[in-house]
């Protein structure tokens, strides 16, 4: 079946349209964010801070008078630099060492031991240890979100790639006189395109809920950055007076997960049946 | 089945060894020197110095990693820079609140995830089913903490129903009455983990149903409870224990977040609060306890999978 068509309003995927249609709301608001934004989300304003939404602050301001409008709409860049970031660090640094674990067995066998020393550590806590050896910036908490999320790709493009190996194409391939890359590259991955592609669906979910915890920890990104993690950080503290300041960045995160999740859902069931069970989502 | 599980301690070993030097190598690789980090800022050069030989921080590193895991092999996890006690009594005095966490959630996760993903695989494609699966779905997209201030902010501050933060022991005043500082906590923790089971649950009771005992048992006239219970529920529960080792880590990672958002006085805020604080040896010292326990029980629940399932030991 044509993934596309899984998205079509009318299929029975009505669900994982709607998510295409949010995700689709939520890159407008990153790309636009300057033209979307009706304040500077960085401008600090005194005399406003903690007003109630209303006619001139539709989502109302913080604790420093800040627009909570414009801040979500920039936290929306943030949200996609972090997913694709890590999408982008998983993926290839994953697909590199499953392919290559599962194609030459015995750097597989040290690969794959290093791979599995890592899923020791249950992930947020993988991530809290790296945080401890680095600066609090955009590009670490990618880095740090992204090895976590190497670990899995790893394991299950090993297992997809162990699979592919033995299959005759491969092997008629190889006594055509391929070579290794050819093999990898050009016969092997083109055939991972699609579960990747899944896979990197729910990566991308998930790094939302990692970054927004380690925000919330005080572990993640810088907290003058307007993400909807550190919002959410930041409002804690005045839970009761301005609930507006935990409802708004919220809801956008909750959304955009599940959004991603169902999409994501709707991808694997397109896929190729031999790879369904490989890749788990939430 | 013996020599199953003989193999997989073997394996274990190295995994935990190589673990541990991880651990050592990351709280190594942290830039600071410890001894200046304990002394504070008053210490002279001199102090410094002194400690750092005191402590065998002036070693070559190998050297080092072997003191400590011959120490730590004998229970010594060394000593807090914050609390100045030993690292063991201070995991210790999270353990309590943390492990009565972990069991009053797994209750929750049983109670609710179970029963609905059994539902939600016998009505497959009903409109039960859509919703349970959609809503577990939907679940696991909220972040932890923002669900356990929105407990906090509806029971807590709005009905003032239950206590919003701390956990008095429960050898304490109250006795058991104390636990209802852990029934919002425990249910925040519960939800993601709950909906994963649920998901579980439901695919692997869809799995077992297309299985050929199961229209056997129903050809041969069996009533619809019995085959789902005897024949698909059961054999479905084997992929679901199966499960309980990856909740364990999910359970870990996500305690973390919610002993913060409650102040609780667990394992998890004391990871967090140890990281803020630099206690390395604290960090140290929790970090490979958990590496351990989660090792530990994603073996038994291999075990347990090639007990339930004698295929899978086999293999």
């Amino acid at each position: 079946m044509n993934a596309l068509a899984l998205f079509n309003p009318y299929s029975g995927r009505r669900l994982a349209f709607l998510g295409l249609v949010w995700l689709t709301f939520i890159l407008i608001c990153a790309l636009a964010a300057p033209l979307l934004a009706p304040f500077d989300p960085l401008a600090i304003a005194p005399v406003d801070r903690l007003s109630e939404p209303g006619e001139s602050y539709w989502f109302g301001t913080d604790n420093f008078g800040r627009d909570t409008l414009s801040r979500c709409i920039y936290g929306a860049r943030m949200a996609l630099i972090i997913g694709l970031g890590t999408v982008v660090v998983s993926l290839t640094a994953g697909s590199l060492i499953g392919m290559l674990s599962a194609y030459f067995t015995r750097l597989g066998h040290v690969l794959m031991r290093m791979i599995d020393v890592l899923m020791a550590f249950p992930a947020l806590l993988l991530a809290l240890v790296l945080m401890t050896l680095l600066e609090r910036s955009v590009a670490n908490t990618i880095i740090v979100i992204g090895i976590v999320y190497t670990t899995t790709t790893a394991r299950i493009l090993f297992g997809m790639t162990l699979k592919l190996k033995n299959e005759v194409f491969v092997e008629a391939a190889v006594c055509s006189g391929a070579g290794h890359c050819s093999v990898l590259f050009r016969h092997i991955l083109p055939n991972l395109i699609s579960p990747l592609l899944v896979q990197a669906s729910f990566i991308f979910a998930f790094a939302q809920l990692q970054a927004a915890a380690l925000d919330f920890l005080g572990l993640g990104l810088p907290p003058e950055i307007p993400s909807w993690g550190n919002m959410l950080s930041e409002s804690r503290i005045y839970v009761t007076r301005a609930p507006w300041l935990l409802i708004f960045p919220g809801i956008l995160i909750i959304f955009s997960v599940f959004s991603m999740n169902l999409v994501g859902d709707a991808l694997r069931d397109s896929i190729d049946p031999r790879f369904k069970d490989d890749i788990a989502g939430v | 089945m013996l020599a199953y599980a003989i193999k997989r301690i073997f394996v274990l070993i190295p995994t935990l060894l190589a673990a541990s030097l991880l651990v050592f190598i990351f709280i190594h690789l942290i830039p600071g020197d410890p001894a200046a980090v304990l002394l504070g800022d008053t210490a002279t050069p001199e102090d410094v110095a002194q400690l750092t030989r005191e402590m065998g921080l002036d070693k070559p590193l190998y050297t080092q990693f072997v003191l400590w895991l011959g120490n730590f092999l004998q229970g010594d996890l060394g000593t807090s820079i914050f609390f100045q006690a030993p690292v063991l009594s201070v995991i210790a005095d999270g353990a309590e609140t943390s492990i009565l966490l972990a069991v009053m959630t797994m209750f929750w996760i049983v109670i609710f995830g179970v029963p609905i993903g059994v539902v939600s695989a016998t009505k497959h494609g009903s409109w039960i089913d859509q919703v349970s699966s959609g809503g577990a779905m939907f679940a696991a997209s909220i972040p932890t903490f923002w669900l356990g201030l929105y407990l906090i902010l509806i029971f807590s501050v709005t009905l003032g129903w239950l206590p919003s933060s701390g956990f008095p022991s429960i050898s304490d005043e109250g006795g058991l009455t104390n636990l209802r500082y852990l029934l919002l906590p425990s249910l925040t923790l519960a939800a993601p983990n709950a909906a994963l089971i649920i998901r579980l649950v439901r695919a692997s009771m869809l799995d077992v149903q297309r299985e050929d005992h199961v229209r056997t048992a129903r050809a041969k006239g069996l009533h619809p409870l019995r085959v789902a219970y005897a024949h698909v529920f059961r054999n479905a529960l084997i992929a679901v224990a199966a499960a309980f080792g990856f909740t364990f880590a999910a359970l870990v990672s996500e305690a973390v977040v919610t002993e913060t958002v409650f102040s609780l006085p667990g394992v998890g805020r004391l990871v967090v609060q140890s990281i803020l604080r630099r206690d390395y040896p604290v960090i140290q010292g929790v970090i490979l306890v958990i590496v351990i326990l989660y090792m530990v029980t994603n073996l038994l629940v291999d075990l347990a999978y090639g007990w339930l399932d004698p295929r899978v030991s086999l293999k």
